[in-house]
């Protein structure tokens, strides 16, 4: 029963089976559709067409043109055989490959770049740290020759001090030998005989005296420069006030000449005839008074 | 006599097609050693520590193993294509590998004008 109806229905059947068949061999043989392989190596293709290996690895490109161009040749030649599939992989990677050696190529030159940046950079920083160094070395040497003046500065006063004082210490000596030096309230005095300084009645220094004099003038008054100076004539009670006031007056202003001819400041020397006004011994023996016809000398530190 | 020439004429079509075949087809061993030296010089470049180099080095390592299999079965004409992609895909993993290289290069490059510059300041 059944297979009388399939004979029945037969033709109409085998006609559409026919029709079927041969549009699925149209489609199946129909090599016009190209295989998978294919079409993804014109995807690669173009995508390393439109990278930078055009620009930077045109050759690398070529290969990969080249290998395409016979993937498409065997397709043309023989559809979609395994022999055009392989040809159409090898394509892929050659076209992948073109376009990573364009961007390997863009890299490098980027590299090349930064590194010809990093060493003006460095360059300058290494200028910059040799500027500030030499600077800074600079600096030092400044403060240490400024330190080195400043020792040497304070050891040539300290020399000088120790000199001066040296010195002083040794006219003081020299000059006790000849003069009462004190200490007083009113500074420190030097008493000079008259008799060493003076003729008897005269009013110019001898030449011993001023060597005498000098020496007190350098020491003393010298070594303490801001100091002032008072010259105070004495004389006995023998003869009259007024002459005894005139020769103490002169002699000194014989003293305080000769100590402005040696240099010193003349507004720092004042100068006082006081006549028998001061003894300082009794009048009464010969001892006494050579003892009161003196000079004396004040030397008063300035006052701080 | 017409028989004779008929006999060699098939033997002689026989023999070009058993050829056709692959049966002779000569062991691809210099195909072999250019995929191989591809293959090591990807994996010489740092291949493994980029991931699409890595991809294609194992392919390639994966097709030259096939193409071993392949070349003992002696299926010569088979290898043969194996180891073409094999070849193409070891090429590509070079290929990518100096690429990945460069960039590292490069990255250190401006990474250092970026130190510099925060030096320099």
């Amino acid at each position: 029963m059944r297979t009388v109806t399939a004979l029945r229905l037969s033709p109409t059947t085998s006609a559409m089976a026919l029709l079927a068949v041969l549009s699925l061999a149209a489609v199946g043989c129909g090599s016009t559709l190209p295989p998978k392989e294919l079409v993804d190596a014109r995807a690669a293709y173009d995508t390393a067409s439109k990278g930078p290996a055009a620009q930077q690895t045109p050759a690398e490109l070529h290969t990969a043109r080249q290998a395409l161009d016979q993937a498409e040749r065997l397709f043309n030649d023989e559809g979609d055989g395994q022999v055009t599939k392989h040809a159409a992989y090898d394509a892929i990677r050659k076209a992948q490959a073109a376009d990573s050696m364009g961007r390997t190529a863009v890299l490098a030159k980027e590299k090349e770049a930064a590194e010809k940046d990093a060493q003006a950079l460095e360059g300058d920083i290494h200028r910059k740290t040799q500027g500030e160094l030499a600077k800074t070395k600079a600096e030092l040497e400044r403060e240490r020759a400024a330190l080195e003046k400043s020792r040497e500065q304070l050891e040539r006063e300290r020399i000088a001090r120790e000199e001066a004082e040296k010195k002083a210490a040794q006219a003081l000596a020299d000059l006790r030998k000849f003069a009462e030096v004190k200490s007083e309230a009113r500074g420190t005095v030097i008493t000079l005989s008259g008799g060493v300084l003076f003729v008897s009645n005269e009013s110019t220094l001898s030449a011993g005296a001023m060597a005498k004099l000098a020496e007190v003038s350098d020491a003393l008054i010298k070594s303490d420069p801001d100091s002032s100076i008072t010259i105070e004539g004495h004389t006995d009670n023998q003869g009259q006030a007024k002459y005894n006031d005139e020769l103490s007056q002169k002699r000194a202003d014989a003293v305080r000449d000769y100590f402005v001819s040696r240099g010193i400041a003349k507004d720092r020397i004042k100068s006082n005839g006081l006549g028998a006004a001061r003894p300082i011994a009794p009048n009464t023996s010969p001892e006494g008074r050579a003892n009161n016809r003196r000079v004396e000398i004040i030397i008063t530190p300035a006052k701080k | 006599m017409r028989t004779a020439t008929f006999v060699s004429l098939f033997l002689a079509v026989a023999t070009t097609t058993v050829a056709g075949c692959g049966g002779s087809f000569p062991p691809p061993s210099e195909r072999l050693a250019t995929a191989e030296a591809a293959a090591r010089s990807a994996r010489e470049l740092g291949a493994d520590k980029d991931p699409k180099a890595a991809l294609h080095l194992k392919l390639a390592q994966e097709q030259i193993d096939q193409a071993k299999a392949q070349m003992k079965a002696e299926e010569n004409k088979k290898a043969d294509q194996t180891l073409s992609r094999a070849g193409a895909d070891a090429e590509l993993a070079v290929a990518l590998a100096k690429e990945n290289n460069a960039r590292t290069e490069t990255e250190k490059a401006k990474e250092k004008i970026k130190s510099l510059k925060k030096e320099g300041k």
